[in-house]
C-alpha cells in the first residue's frame, strides 16, 4: 500500500525538489521545522534544540527505549537508508531519534540503548524531551502516538527527511528497507 | 494491433479454461470465455500525455473514452455538502461528490492509471473519504483519501477489472455518510469500449432515513435509528422524488438503442429495477460482463449495479420503478423516461374496447332472494321456487347436468325426463343431500359415477333446486318443499363427507 | 460526590443564566472512572479522569484577538506554515480584529499549534480528549446522557445541517448539568490528545489492527459504535492534521484541578 504517498500528501507540503541554490521563499522558510524551538538533552545530557542538526541533511523520527518490537526496526531502517548513501553524502547525513518516552528514556537510559545497540552518536542523536515538547515535536512531524496504562506506547512510525534548512522533504512509513524517495531526497544536491 | 492481443488472450483464456484437468476432450462442455479478471487487466505503463477526465452530473453520461491504449488520468471530485430539494417542500442536507446525488459520473477504460483527487470543500462539516469498488488496493481508496474540510488528498490506482463499479463515501458513521447521499458510479470500459447506442443515461437508487415523515414539509434531519431498522422514509432515483420526473424526465424517441448505467447507492434496501412498459433486451447483471436477455425486473444489490440496454418501438411514457412496489408508489422511487415519436398500433394498439362482460356465474339473485323472503313469510309459490331454483341450478348443478338437463352420456345422467328422479321424490331428496355412488339405471342406460353429497345447499336451496329439476325439460311437475327436505335431512344416515 | 455537588452548583449560580459567560471562567468537574468510546486499551475500557477544570464557554473570535495582539508571532499574516495552514484565521477582516459581527462567535479556522498556544499564554492547556467527552456526556439534567436516544438524536440533528449557517455567540446554549455550554451543536473543538486518535483511516478496518502501523498494541478500537455523535467527532479530529483549520473547528481551555488560575 502506497502509504508514504499518502502520508507525504496528508502533510500537503509539495515536493521540494532540493535545488539547494535557489533563495527559499517566504513560505518554504517557514515550513521548517526548525521554528520549533523545543529544549531537548541529547543523549549525554547535553542540552540541544531540535535544530541541532541545521545545515545538514536529517533524518528524524520518534520512538521509546523500552519498544519491544518496531523500534529496533526503525534503527535497522535507519541503517539501511544510511547504508544506501554515497560516502561523501553520508558524511552530511545525520539522524535524530526524539524519544516519545519522558519519563522512562532519561539521557543515561539512551546513552546505554545507544551503546547496547552500538550507534555511533557522531553523526546520530537520541534526544529525550519533555511531555509537552514530544506532544509538540510528534504534531509537527504527524506521528501520532499514544501512552497504554502499561507504559508502552502506541505509535505510528514516520520517517520525516529534512533540508538543510529544517523543511520536511519527504516522509515515509516503510520499514525493514531504504525507501527509494527517502533516498532521493536526501541525495539530491 | 492491440484488439488483436486481446482477442488473442481471450482465446488463449478460452482454451486455457477449456482444458480442465482431463486430457480427454468431452464434447459437451462449452468453452467459457471469460475476461481473465484483474490478472489480465494489466496493460502496462500509461502511454501519452495524461488525459483529465470529463466527469458528468447525473443523468449525463461522460462519452467513450475512445482509447485503445492505456493513460493516466486525473480525475478530480470535490465533496460538498449542500441543503437540497428531497421532495417537494422537503429539504435536507445531502453530502455529495460533485454537488449532486449521485455524485458525478467517472469513465476510464481498463488498463488506466488513475490519479484520483479528492478535494473537500471548505464550507465542509464533516471529514470524508472515498471507496471506490473499482480499486484494486485496501479499502479501495478509503484509507489514502481522508480529507478534512479544506483540503484534498491524492492517491492512484490501476483500474485492472472492467466493469460498472459503486463508489462512496466510507467515513464512520460509513452508513450515515451513504444514507446522505454520498455514492456515485465509476465505468470501467472494457479494452474494446462499450459498443455504440444511441443514448446512455446514469440512474442510481438510494434509500433516505428522515425524522419526519414521507412528505413531512420543512428542513429533515437523518434519523439514524430508522437507518439501522432499515424503515426507510423515501426510495428515490438520483436523490429526489422530482430529479427524473415532470420536466426532468429522461427523454428519447421511438427508434432508439437505449443504454442505463443504473446503481444502487443504498444504504440497505436492494432494488428489484423495473421499466413499466419495456423489456431490457439486454442485462450486464451486476454490472459484471456478461449480459442476460428479455429480463422484465433485474436485481441490483446495495452498493451494486447493472447496464441496462432496449430499443424504443412505442411512443409514450415508461415508468421506472423498484418493483418492490410500495417504494415506488409510497416511498418515491419512480423516474420517467418519454419516449416521442410514431405510434406503432402494430406493437401496441391502445384500448380497442370497452364491453359489458358479465360472467358465467353473474346470477341473478334476485330470484333467490325473493323465494327467501317468501319462504320465510311462508308465502312461497311454485313460480317463485322454479325461477330460485334455476338460478341455484346454473350455480351448482349445470356443470355436470348441463343447462339442458341432458348429462353426459355414460358419464353423468340425464335429469330431462329422467325415470330415475320422477320415480321418487324422497329417493331424489336423498340425493341431493347424500350424494350417490354405484351403478344406476336412467332411461335404460347405466351410469356409475360418483355425485359428490351438495353439503353448501341448505334445505330451502335444494327444494328450490328439485323443484326446478321436476318443473323443466319436459318433466310433468311436482314440488319439492323445504320442510320436506329437512325431514329426510334428519331421517336419512349422513354420508361421507356431508354436512349435516 | 455530594460535596463536589454542591461545589459545582455554588460556582454555577452565577452563570445559570442564559447567555451569561465570561473569558475564561472554569468550572470543577470531578471526573472519575469513565466508559469511553477510545478506551485507553483494549483490555481497559473504563478511563480514569482526574478532577479537572474546563471553560465554561468557547474562546470566541474576540477573546483569540486580544490573544494574537500581545503575541504576534500567531497573527496570520506572520505565522509560521509549520504552525498553522492557508485557512488560518482568513475568516476575519484583518490580521488583528475579528470584524464586526464575529466577535461573539466561537473562534474557529486555528490551528492545534494556536489553539494550545493561546492556552499556553493564559496559563492553561487544551482539554485532554476524556475530559471532554466526559463534560460532552452530559445532557442539561443528567451527567451521562449518552444511552438517551433522544440525546443522540438532537446532537446528530446537528450534523444534519450544513456549515454554512451562522455561529451562535460563544456561551450561548444552555449550560449542562456541569455547567458547561456549547459542547453539541456548535463546532467542533481541539483537545490536546489529538495526535492520539490512534484509529485507522479506514474506519470499517476496525478488528483489523495493522500491527505494522502503530507500534504497542496497535490502531485503537472503537467502543460504543452506537454512541455515532461521539464516533464523528474522533473521525473529525483524526483527520485533521495539527496545522489545519476548518471552519467548524474552535476549542476552548482546560487546566488541572489543583493548578493556580
Amino acid at each position: 500500500m502506497n502509504r508514504r504517498a499518502t502520508l507525504f500528501n496528508r502533510a500537503g507540503l509539495p515536493v521540494l525538489l532540493a535545488l539547494m541554490s535557489l533563495p527559499l521563499t517566504a513560505t518554504e522558510r517557514s515550513a521548517s521545522l526548525y521554528q520549533m524551538h523545543e529544549k531537548l538533552l541529547d543523549q549525554d545530557g547535553r542540552a540541544i534544540d531540535l535544530d541541532v542538526y541545521r545545515g545538514k541533511k536529517v533524518l528524524v523520527t520518534m520512538f521509546y527505549g523500552s519498544c519491544p518490537a518496531t523500534c529496533p526496526l526503525i534503527i535497522d531502517t535507519l541503517r539501511a537508508i544510511e547504508k544506501k548513501v554515497d560516502g561523501p553524502q553520508r558524511q552530511d547525513l545525520r539522524v535524530l531519534l526524539v524519544s516519545l518516552d519522558s519519563e522512562r528514556d532519561t539521557p543515561a537510559a539512551l546513552r546505554q540503548l545507544a551503546d547496547s545497540r552500538r550507534i555511533e552518536t557522531t553523526r546520530w542523536t537520541l534526544a529525550h524531551a519533555d511531555a509537552n515538547a514530544v506532544r509538540r515535536i510528534a504534531a509537527a512531524l504527524s506521528i501520532q502516538y499514544k501512552k497504554l496504562p502499561d507504559g508502552q506506547f502506541s505509535h505510528s512510525t514516520i520517517i520525516s527527511a529534512l533540508d538543510a534548512d529544517g523543511k520536511i522533504v519527504v516522509q515515509s512509513a516503510e520499514l525493514g528497507h531504504a525507501d527509494p524517495e527517502v533516498l532521493k531526497a536526501i541525495s539530491a544536491k | 494491433m492491440f484488439r488483436t492481443k486481446v482477442a488473442v488472450l481471450m482465446t488463449a483464456a478460452a482454451l486455457l479454461t477449456g482444458c480442465g484437468a482431463s486430457d480427454k476432450p468431452t464434447a459437451a462442455a462449452p468453452a467459457t470465455v471469460t475476461t481473465g479478471g484483474s490478472l489480465k487487466g494489466d496493460f502496462g505503463p500509461p502511454q501519452g500525455e495524461p488525459v483529465h477526465a470529463v466527469l458528468t452530473s447525473p443523468p449525463e453520461v461522460p462519452p467513450a473514452t475512445g482509447r485503445h491504449a492505456p493513460a493516466k488520468v486525473i480525475v478530480e471530485l470535490e465533496v460538498v455538502e449542500v441543503d437540497k430539494q428531497i421532495a417537494e417542500g422537503v429539504t435536507y442536507t445531502f453530502w455529495t461528490f460533485g454537488g449532486t446525488v449521485p455524485g458525478s459520473f467517472i469513465r476510464v477504460r481498463q488498463g488506466d492509471t488513475v490519479e484520483f483527487h479528492l478535494k473537500n470543500h471548505p464550507g465542509s462539516k464533516m471529514p470524508h473519504n472515498i471507496d471506490l469498488h473499482g480499486v484494486t488496493g485496501p479499502g479501495g481508496g478509503a484509507a489514502s483519501s481522508f480529507t478534512a474540510p479544506g483540503h484534498q488528498s491524492k492517491f492512484t490506482f490501476k483500474a485492472l477489472n472492467q466493469g460498472l463499479y459503486v463508489y462512496h463515501c466510507a467515513t464512520a458513521p460509513v452508513g450515515m455518510h451513504v444514507a446522505n447521499g454520498m455514492y456515485g458510479l465509476i465505468l470501467i470500459e472494457p479494452p474494446e469500449g462499450m459498443p455504440a447506442v444511441d443514448k446512455e443515461f446514469y440512474v442510481m437508487q438510494g434509500d433516505f432515513y428522515t425524522v419526519g415523515k414521507y412528505r413531512e414539509k420543512g428542513h429533515q434531519a437523518f434519523d439514524m435509528q430508522k437507518a439501522i431498522d432499515e424503515n426507510a422514509t423515501y426510495v428515490l432515483f438520483n436523490g429526489a422524488e422530482s430529479a427524473l420526473t415532470g420536466p426532468h424526465a429522461l427523454k428519447a424517441t421511438t427508434g432508439q438503442h437505449i443504454r442505463m448505467y443504473v446503481g444502487n447507492g443504498g444504504p440497505n434496501l436492494v432494488s428489484s429495477f423495473h421499466l413499466i412498459g419495456e423489456i431490457f433486451d439486454k442485462v450486464q447483471y451486476e454490472g459484471g460482463t456478461h449480459f442476460q436477455e428479455n429480463v422484465q425486473t433485474t436485481l441490483i444489490p446495495a452498493g451494486g449495479a447493472a447496464t441496462v440496454e432496449f430499443h424504443t418501438e412505442v411512443p409514450g411514457n415508461y415508468v421506472l420503478v423498484d418493483h418492490s412496489i410500495f417504494r415506488a408508489f409510497n416511498k418515491g422511487a419512480v423516474a420517467i423516461l418519454e419516449v416521442s415519436g410514431e405510434a406503432r398500433a402494430d406493437i401496441y394498439s391502445g384500448k380497442q374496447g370497452d364491453e359489458v362482460y358479465l360472467s358465467d356465474k353473474t346470477s341473478n339473485t334476485a330470484a333467490v332472494e325473493t323465494a327467501a323472503l317468501a319462504s320465510a313469510s311462508g308465502t312461497l309459490t311454485k313460480e317463485q321456487q322454479v325461477k330460485a331454483g334455476e338460478v341455484l341450478f346454473k350455480g351448482t348443478c349445470s356443470a355436470c347436468h348441463q343447462d339442458t338437463g341432458a348429462g353426459i352420456p355414460n358419464v353423468f345422467p340425464p335429469l330431462a325426463k329422467s325415470d330415475y328422479l320422477l320415480a321418487d321424490k324422497k329417493r331424489a331428496i336423498g340425493i341431493a343431500l347424500n350424494g350417490l355412488s354405484g351403478p344406476v339405471t336412467v332411461n335404460g342406460s347405466t351410469f356409475n359415477s360418483v355425485m359428490p353429497p351438495m353439503s353448501q345447499l341448505n334445505d330451502d336451496e335444494i327444494a328450490n333446486i328439485l323443484t326446478f329439476a321436476l318443473n323443466s325439460w319436459g318433466n310433468d311437475g311436482g314440488v319439492v318443499t323445504a320442510k320436506e327436505v329437512t325431514q329426510v335431512r334428519s331421517s336419512t344416515k349422513r354420508a361421507e363427507g356431508a354436512a349435516h | 460526590m455530594i460535596r463536589a455537588c454542591i461545589l459545582m452548583a455554588l460556582t454555577l449560580l452565577p452563570f445559570s443564566a442564559p447567555g451569561a459567560r465570561a473569558v475564561g471562567l472554569e468550572v470543577p468537574i470531578a471526573g472519575g472512572k469513565f466508559e469511553s468510546v477510545l478506551p485507553p486499551s483494549p483490555k481497559e475500557k473504563a478511563a480514569d479522569v482526574p478532577p479537572f477544570r474546563l471553560d465554561v464557554a468557547l474562546v470566541s473570535n474576540a477573546d483569540f484577538a486580544r490573544f494574537v495582539r500581545k503575541h504576534p508571532d500567531w497573527r496570520r499574516d506572520q505565522v509560521a506554515g509549520l504552525f498553522a495552514d492557508e485557512g488560518y484565521l482568513r475568516q476575519w477582516s484583518s490580521p488583528t480584529e475579528p470584524g464586526s459581527g464575529i466577535e461573539k462567535q466561537p473562534v474557529t479556522q486555528v490551528s492545534w499549534f494556536a489553539a494550545s498556544a493561546y492556552c499556553e499564554a493564559r496559563g492553561a492547556r487544551l482539554p485532554r480528549w476524556h475530559e471532554w467527552e466526559l463534560a460532552a456526556a452530559a445532557s442539561t439534567r443528567v451527567p451521562d446522557a449518552r444511552n438517551d436516544p433522544e440525546w443522540r438524536q438532537q446532537i446528530l440533528d446537528w450534523y444534519a445541517t450544513s456549515a454554512r449557517g451562522v455561529l451562535p455567540a460563544a456561551g450561548a446554549s444552555p449550560a449542562n448539568y456541569f455547567g458547561v455550554r456549547d459542547l453539541h451543536g456548535v463546532v467542533w473543538e481541539w483537545v490536546e490528545d489529538a495526535g492520539s486518535m490512534l484509529v485507522s483511516d479506514d474506519s470499517r478496518e476496525q478488528g483489523d489492527p495493522n500491527r505494522n502501523r502503530f507500534c504497542g498494541s496497535g490502531a485503537i478500537d472503537l467502543e460504543q459504535k452506537e454512541n455515532y455523535a461521539m464516533l464523528m467527532r474522533i473521525a473529525m479530529l483524526s483527520s485533521m492534521k495539527a496545522s489545519y483549520s476548518s471552519n467548524s473547528m474552535g476549542f476552548r481551555c482546560a487546566s488541572d484541578a489543583k493548578a493556580p488560575r
